[in-house]
């Protein structure tokens, strides 16, 4: 067999990943995994906006996508949850820096820029929810002028579940015009922070926000919707994500619909008011 | 018109055969499909031309398997090598003017604008289709309703419209891939353009309201009552014409990988199992109504067509009998 190296990759295929390799791995909490993913000439794969995916292969195991977390000159981030009874996940967990894996994007819609521009932002997520939501607040902090205040509300299951604590705890506190609330699910020794659930914690807070960017699992975006409905926030201005299986990743292969949506098109960013209209069926 | 004798038609696609790959509907003791007409064999297989192929031709853009890509996974290096081009322009002889409607749909996923797929676009472009008119619809066909022309095949996917005039073939050319092919066979009679009698069909309907009834209709009661005998066998997204979910899955030998896509059914629960257990389609119900509303609706919204040409493949090999049309007469009311 005639091997090809990434630059004979014809970049036009969509379907067909370019070769990346994992600069360095990160462990952000007990099952949560950050990849460092470069090419092999030590370029960034992609350019992603905040929101936007990229699909992650071991090509031999599986293929699937995952939101692109932060990037820098040369990388893209990618955080993953492992699931015992995901194969690739178990895989990508088990894998050292070095390593060569596929890579393509960017996919997906991502965060509507524009309109969070100019307004007072509440974040509102939970476990790995974080990881999209990261991506636009990064955002907003390297153009800080464009936007009002920022309001981070997150949470974990306990202290060591919390992904990004470094941004959390150090990096993000001290940007201006910026508040950060942390909660975790029950009390635990070592945590003098606030205990309870993000939807409740939201509530408490009731953020001063114009504008919401909701991320987590499904219970946490089923319950934190209606708070900020109560808020006053129009459902336009409720912006959050959703997730379903895929193959593709480009609007061909079927399975990621609601109605007439893609997610992986169309999506994965939908408001609250897009949602209105779509079946009920994710 | 150009025009062959139907005795003769065996010299007309050997003439082809040596300029062009030449993909013919043969019969495979009743199995009917688009084939090399390089292995029609007398005793095994014959040509097929008196009805439609049972597997639609989409097979000749999106295969049932497919490689996508090789791959070496050696320690930590990994290599991809795309799969090859194709060589040589194929001629695929006797697509129904349905199934030329279907490969319009199909261009509407596989060449738009955003992602266009390379794969889809190569066997596009080097395929001359030779679309033959049907005289004889069956009691499923109802592609008439799903606005098919009977008289004229589908000029975006046909390069050349052929008419069975009972002991001829006539042949017109839409394109100029059509034209030259044409200009490359000798021995060809001349007649003038006309159109063969065509029997009129007899399942008739009208669809255009469907999409924006059909809108409503996402809780409806309908579901249960058509989604109750369905086996979710997967029969009908594969006889599909227009049906193009696919799967991308591995075969692997050692190091060495081959990426492939085949047929996907969403009749299938693992179609849309996520990691984690989450399944937004949980049963036939679901399956079944985001089928319909696939063919009739979604893709509507998305393309301003229907999904459906109305080719009765899906009426005439459901095993239970789900019949989309006697589904798209009740909402019609």
């Amino acid at each position: 067999m005639k091997v090809a190296s990434a630059s004979d990759v014809n970049k036009l295929n969509n379907l067909v990943p370019k070769v990346g390799v994992i600069k360095e791995i990160l462990d952000e909490t007990p099952d949560v995994k950050t990849f460092r993913i470069s090419t092999p000439e030590g370029e960034r794969p992609f350019t992603p906006m905040p929101g936007q995916l990229g699909m992650y292969s071991m090509p031999a195991v599986g293929e699937a996508m995952f939101s692109v977390t932060n990037y820098g000159e040369d990388y893209i981030d990618m955080s993953i949850k492992k699931y015992n009874d995901g194969v690739l996940t178990s895989v990508l967990h088990g894998l050292e820096a070095g390593q060569e894996v596929g890579i393509r994007g960017p996919y997906g819609n991502g965060f509507p820029i524009e309109q969070f521009k100019g307004k007072d932002i509440v974040f509102v997520a939970g476990g790995i929810g974080l990881a999209p939501v990261r991506s636009l607040i990064l955002y907003c902090m390297r153009n800080r002028e464009d936007f009002g205040k920022l309001t981070i509300i997150y949470g974990g299951r306990s202290k060591e579940d919390l992904c990004f604590k470094e941004d959390l705890f150090e990096n993000w506190p001290k940007v201006p015009n910026t508040e950060v609330f942390v909660t975790i699910d029950r009390p635990q020794e070592g945590w003098d922070g606030h205990v309870g659930f993000v939807p409740d914690y939201v509530k408490e807070i009731a953020p001063n926000a114009q504008i919401a960017a909701v991320c987590g699992p499904p219970i946490l975006i089923k319950l934190t919707l209606p708070i900020l409905s109560q808020m006053g926030l129009p459902d336009e201005e409720i912006i959050t994500t959703l997730e379903l299986r895929m193959k593709c990743g480009i609007g061909k292969c079927g399975r990621c619909n609601i109605g007439s949506s893609y997610v992986c098109l169309d999506g994965p960013v939908f408001s609250q008011a897009q949602l209105n209209n779509m079946p009920k069926e994710y | 018109m150009k025009t062959v004798e139907k005795a003769k038609l065996d010299g007309f696609l050997g003439q082809l055969a040596q300029k062009y790959s030449v993909l013919v509907p043969v019969d495979y003791n009743g199995l009917t499909q688009f084939a090399p007409y390089s292995q029609v064999q007398e005793g095994v297989s014959k040509l097929y031309l008196d009805g439609n192929v049972t597997v639609s031709p989409k097979t000749v853009y999106l295969p049932q398997s497919e490689a996508m890509y090789k791959f070496r996974a050696q320690g930590k290096k990994l290599a991809i090598e795309e799969m090859p081009a194709m060589d040589k322009q194929q001629v695929v002889f006797g697509v129904r003017h349905c199934d030329t409607k279907a490969i319009q749909c199909l261009d509407k996923v596989f060449l738009d604008e955003k992602f266009e797929d390379p794969q889809y676009k190569d066997k596009r472009d080097n395929t001359i289709v030779f679309s033959l008119a049907c005289n004889n619809p069956k009691a499923t066909c109802f592609c008439e309703s799903m606005g098919v022309d009977r008289a004229h095949a589908e000029a975006s996917v046909a390069d050349v419209q052929v008419y069975d005039f009972g002991d001829t073939y006539g042949f017109v050319a839409i394109s100029d891939k059509g034209k030259a092919c044409l200009d490359a066979v000798s021995g060809l009679g001349e007649a003038a353009d006309k159109l063969p009698e065509q029997k009129p069909q007899s399942n008739k309907f009208d669809p255009s309201g469907l999409p924006a009834k059909l809108a409503g209709m996402f809780e409806d009661p309908i579901w249960d009552e058509y989604s109750f005998k369905c086996l979710n066998c997967g029969t009908c997204t594969y006889v599909c014409p227009t049906c193009h979910c696919f799967d991308i899955n591995n075969k692997i030998r050692g190091e060495v990988g081959m990426k492939m896509r085949t047929w996907d059914s969403c009749m299938f629960g693992e179609y849309t199992l996520m990691a984690g257990g989450h399944q937004p389609r949980v049963g036939k119900k679901e399956r079944v109504r985001n089928r319909f509303l696939h063919k009739l609706q979604y893709f509507n919204e998305k393309h301003d067509m229907f999904l459906c040409i109305g080719c009765g493949r899906c009426v005439a090999k459901c095993p239970v009998n789900l019949d989309i049309t006697k589904f798209a007469k009740q909402v019609i009311g």
